[in-house]
């Protein structure tokens, strides 16, 4: 089902008392309100506001940006943070309305704010609903399209439900454009089958664009739930942050969306885990800034682009490779070939899951397509080796070839150990190389697109 | 304008103190009444303007003429045959009590309208009026109450770096406010009810509590003891109160803020010296106790404020540290409720605070911890009107340290109200649960009531200045219950363990008085008032029940008690309230029992405790 959000317009008029003035002002707000998922009064939504914010003979900002807290019934409370500009000042008004069953119309319509600069008070006062002039056209505002974006903090959110035997993976790939070099976090919780207490660890790696690899483990430690995601001994992957530290490294970075979430596997396959594991993207691109030290240097990043990325399964696959790709200009493709470690999946071929994400649309359209094609037949092929290995498909009139580098030079090594206690190594590369050709059938197959990747791929093969 | 008090008031005055036109001050008592009652809850108002047309009635049934037109012979007629009515006794002893407050004013002209010297400037607060703050404000921390508690849970947040938001019911009142103005005008503005909390009970007990910036610690005594020990091992290994652990350095660091000092025998005054002597007679351990009160200069006045600026309530010592740490104090603000966000992931979650300013408009504030202080007696209500009273044990396991007053007179002056107001600790019986100490009051203000009415009060009250007051309190049984949402109704039935220890004080009081020399020993019990003899007292107490004792209490404790057992303590070991998340309780009502010595200390280090540990978490 679609997820649907929420638009409305208000406007609201008022009074203020700015702190430096003896006479109180005019002031009007017209809002429009977006939400990611449908207004209903018994719960509690949030949706970011724009709009215009005028105070008679000071202020005239018709960039006003803020949001807005909505929750009539739950918190009785509706809140109102808006940031304006005053004479080159930023001003945020925060007020909200107090919402009372004994006085349904005032307190919905009431709304006390209070004026800060800095966090310092600079004025307050109180507007309110024109429910004359303003009810009818607040009414026929509202909308409820298709949401932009979901909120990906929630897709961050741990999913680990305390069964035994499941393991769960926060990792996070960068490309620094100013070096070249290539940062990798894993973050990784892991409940082990015999039913023994689950435990956090996880590695970090610079990826210089020469240099050797430098890489350090942290953990194992106790695992306690934290519920927006992976915290663990002063190391966490929060929404919207990663920080950390583990000898030599340490980092403290901030997490900026830029791009709908990416289900490389079937979007069910992550709602109910009937699969051996699933992987996904809450963003299909993320821009990253802060610092990475590490033994022999520093990373100082500004948007540099990545992605992060989540799994949750049973454990690591037989043999798998996996490609994040960033094409430019917003486009991403996420490649992941797997064989299972199941009783009778293990002698298939490696299934594939390919995301292409091109122009604002993902190809193919259906995440099953390029796994399992029709029946088997048009399945996409991948030929998983080192320091080469390729993936091919078609679907509809499409298809596509990969291939991807992975010098050894540049590649590192890691050992995994799954909850039922066997061994997997991994082989990592945040500065692997890619050639990715597009073509179309147009009476014959006419290339479409061709991008190649050199040193800013991240690719990893892993085996038994 | 110039108001009369209604006729009944002023014949009742009249009657009372046998008021026979002579003395000038007997005058003004009716008006003083008057003003009094008028700051007490309308049930202690009605029940003393109630008491008043009653006794008037009787003395028109009597004599035909209401008591203010009746001479003053006509009038002592009426109060004996009133007096000659054994149950009529502990009833007119109540009324009795705001009467002698209004005449202890009159009687003796306060020395404060000329002070020695002037009264020294307090350490600057950051208070700002609930009219004058906006409606709609935010915080990261909210201390609901600015007593002992609230104020070092304040300070501790505040240090921490967290804009804190102090919410005070009462009004900030400066030292210099104290030394200009009489005892009893500060009386009415410095307590809850106008002093007059009732216990409702067996016996009913008066409840006095603090209600101003400072709290309680503005008017109580400045008696500083530390928790005992085996209280201390009690809290924490019966109840888990896991913030015990470590108190005794939070109890240092208390100490220190508090500048807590032995009293100096200097300025102990007269009723303090004639306790140490009478138990160095007995052979009991006395002292001058510690207390928050350095360069104490007697004035007697520590239940109405210092005048001094020498005691070091925490409007004087804790408070300006936290407005230096960046807290803001907000006075005249009554919180109605505690937000809360109940669909937060985990749980309902504090969101803030409702708050009514006087003219009866309301502002919020929200912040994500809200800290309730507002004492053992307010924080159960308080709980529940915001939602959160569900624990079946909160406003139970209620403390008060109910204590008895007993008076000696002697043969030479001692002038009770110049000295120190509580000076000294006689600490014989503390393991017994008997703590006795040497506590005078301002006239009229001690919880020790005169015997007899018309001459025979008036005589007392002519000669007040040779009796010298000591009191007692005992650690008692968690007998009591605070009930209610909007209004506290306390109840409290004395346990029969505790009416023993109190007849146990009271011939303990009576011993050490005579062995100071006392003619005679004031019992405070309105059917066998007074003893010449320790052999008379032992007879007189022979007869007496706990139930016709006159007993006050000051210490309410315990009713959010902090424990490890959910059944029974509202609060978890680190002070949480159970149920919700986001809301610390820093009083006397999370002390898992009874602290068994003047709780300031007790409190202070829990609050410093349970904050600073909420701290080290969130860090």
């Amino acid at each position: 089902m679609t997820r649907r959000g929420t638009v409305f317009e208000e406007t609201m008029l008022g009074r203020v008392r700015l702190v430096a003035e003896d006479r109180d002002r005019p002031l009007r707000l017209d809002l429009r309100a977006r939400a990611d998922r449908v207004l209903l009064p018994h719960r509690t939504t949030r949706a970011r506001l724009t709009g215009r914010v005028r105070i008679a003979g000071r202020a005239d900002d018709p960039e006003a940006v803020g949001e807005l807290e909505i929750s009539p019934l739950a918190r009785r409370r509706i809140r109102y943070r808006i940031t304006f500009t005053l004479e080159g000042r930023r001003l945020t008004l925060d007020g909200w309305k107090s919402v009372s069953p004994r006085h349904p119309l005032a307190s919905m319509t009431v709304l006390p704010y209070t004026l800060y600069e800095d966090g310092e008070r600079v004025g307050d006062g109180t507007l309110r609903f024109p429910l004359v002039t303003g009810l009818l056209p607040f009414l026929t505002s509202f909308r409820f399209p298709p949401a932009a974006v979901p909120a990906a903090d929630r897709d961050t959110a741990s999913r680990w439900d305390g069964k035994p035997g499941r393991t769960e993976v926060w990792y996070t790939t960068l490309t620094d454009q100013a070096t070249g070099s290539g940062v990798w976090l894993h973050h990784e919780v892991v409940a082990p089958t015999d039913g023994s207490g689950a435990y956090a660890h996880g590695w970090v790696a610079v990826f210089p664009k020469d240099g050797p690899v430098e890489h350090a483990r942290f953990g194992p430690f106790p695992w306690e739930a934290a519920p927006q995601g992976f915290a663990a001994e002063g190391i966490r992957a929060l929404p919207g942050r990663l920080t950390g530290s583990a000898e030599p490294f340490s980092w403290a970075l901030t997490e900026e969306p830029d791009g709908p979430p990416l289900h490389t596997f079937p979007g069910w396959s992550w709602r109910r885990p009937w699969l051996p594991a699933s992987q996904m993207l809450p963003a299909a691109r993320a821009r990253y800034s802060g610092t990475v030290r590490y033994g022999t240097g520093e990373l100082r990043l500004d948007g540099a682009p990545g992605a992060s990325a989540r799994i949750y399964g049973h454990g690591n696959a037989r043999r798998w490779a996996w490609l994040h790709a960033d094409l430019g200009g917003g486009d991403i493709l996420e490649i992941i070939a797997a064989v299972s470690m199941r009783r009778g999946l293990d002698r298939l071929p490696p299934l594939v899951f390919l995301r292409l994400h091109r122009d604002g649309r993902t190809w193919p359209r259906r995440v099953e397509r390029s796994a399992v094609g029709w029946a088997g037949v048009g399945r996409f092929r991948a030929d998983i080796r080192l320091p080469e290995w390729r993936v091919e498909g078609r679907a509809g009139r499409r298809r596509i070839r990969v291939t991807v580098t992975q010098p050894p030079h540049r590649t590192l090594a890691l050992g995994y150990t799954d909850p039922d206690g066997s061994a997997a190594v991994c082989r990592n590369s945040e500065t692997a190389d890619a050639v990715v050709s597009l073509e179309r059938w147009w009476g014959r197959w006419r290339p479409e697109a061709a991008w190649r990747l050199s040193g800013t791929a991240h690719a990893e093969v892993g085996e038994r | 304008m110039s108001h009369r008090p209604p006729a009944p008031l002023t014949g009742l005055v009249a009657a009372f103190l046998a008021d026979d036109g002579t003395a000038d001050w007997a005058r003004n008592v009716p008006r003083r009444l008057e003003t009094l009652l008028g700051t007490m809850p309308a049930p202690a108002r009605a029940a003393v303007r109630g008491a008043a047309a009653v006794i008037d009635a009787y003395a028109v049934a009597r004599t035909g003429g209401r008591l203010s037109g009746l001479g003053p012979a006509q009038r002592e007629d009426v109060m004996a045959s009133l007096v000659s009515r054994r149950a009529l006794l502990p009833f007119l002893d109540a009324v009795k009590v705001p009467l002698l407050l209004a005449a202890g004013t009159e009687r003796i002209p306060h020395q404060g309208a000329a002070p020695a010297r002037p009264a020294p400037d307090d350490p600057p607060l950051d208070c700002t009026p609930s009219g004058q703050w906006p409606t709609r404000s935010t915080a990261d921390a909210v201390v609901i109450g600015s007593g002992a508690g609230g104020a070092m849970a304040a300070r501790t947040l505040a240090r921490a770096g967290l804009r804190v938001v102090v919410l005070e019911e009462g009004e900030h009142h400066s030292t210099a406010s104290f030394a200009r103005r009489a005892p009893l005008d500060r009386f009415g503005d410095l307590y809850r009810d106008g002093g007059a909390t009732i216990a409702v009970g067996s016996p009913p007990l008066v409840v006095p509590v603090g209600r101003a910036v400072g709290g309680t610690t503005v008017v109580n005594s400045g008696t500083c003891y530390r928790t005992p020990d085996d209280v201390l091992a009690r809290w924490s290994r019966r109840h888990g109160f896991a913030a015990a652990e470590g108190f005794e350095a939070d109890l240092d660091e208390v100490e220190r803020t508090l500048r807590v000092a032995p009293q100096p025998l200097d300025v102990l005054g007269g009723n303090g010296l004639l306790a140490l002597a009478g138990a160095q007679h007995l052979g009991w351990a006395a002292a001058p106790l510690n207390r928050n009160a350095p360069g104490c200069a007697g004035s007697c006045q520590c239940v109405v404020g210092c005048p001094t600026g020498a005691k070091q309530s925490v409007q004087l010592s804790v408070l300006p540290q936290a407005c230096a740490a960046g807290a803001r104090i907000v006075t005249s603000a009554r919180v109605r409720r505690i937000l809360t966000d109940p669909d937060r992931p985990g749980g309902a979650r504090a969101a803030g605070v409702l708050v009514r300013r006087p003219d009866g408009s309301e502002l919020e504030i929200l912040s994500p911890l809200v800290v309730v202080a507002a004492g053992a007696l307010q924080t159960p209500p308080l709980l529940r009107r915001s939602g959160l009273g569900g624990h079946p044990r909160l406003g139970r396991n209620l403390s008060v340290h109910p204590a008895i007053s007993v008076a000696g007179r002697f043969s030479r002056p001692v002038t009770s109200w110049k000295g120190v107001l509580q000076s000294v600790g006689v600490e014989h019986l503390r393991t017994d649960g008997i703590l006795i100490e040497a506590t005078a009051a301002p006239p009229g203000m001690s919880s020790f009531v005169l015997p007899g009415v018309g001459r025979e009060l008036r005589r007392e009250l002519e000669g007040a200045d040779r009796l010298a007051t000591i009191g007692a309190m005992i650690a008692d049984r968690p007998s009591g219950r605070v009930h209610g949402r909007d209004r506290t109704l306390i109840r409290y039935d004395l346990a029969p363990r505790d009416a023993r220890r109190l007849l146990r004080a009271q011939r303990a009081i009576g011993a050490l008085l005579f062995a100071a020399g006392a003619e005679e020993v004031l019992t405070g019990v309105p059917h066998a008032p007074r003893a010449r003899t320790p052999a008379q007292l032992e007879e007189l107490l022979d007869g007496v029940t706990a139930g016709r004792l006159h007993v006050s209490a000051f210490h309410p404790t315990g009713t959010a008690a902090a424990g490890a057992d959910p059944e029974l303590s509202p609060a978890d070991p680190d002070g949480h309230l159970r149920g919700a998340r986001g809301v610390l309780i820093a009083d006397g009502s999370v002390l898992p029992s009874c602290p068994e010595v003047n709780p300031q200390l007790s409190i202070m280090a829990a609050a410093l405790a349970i904050t600073r540990r909420f701290v080290a978490k969130a860090s």
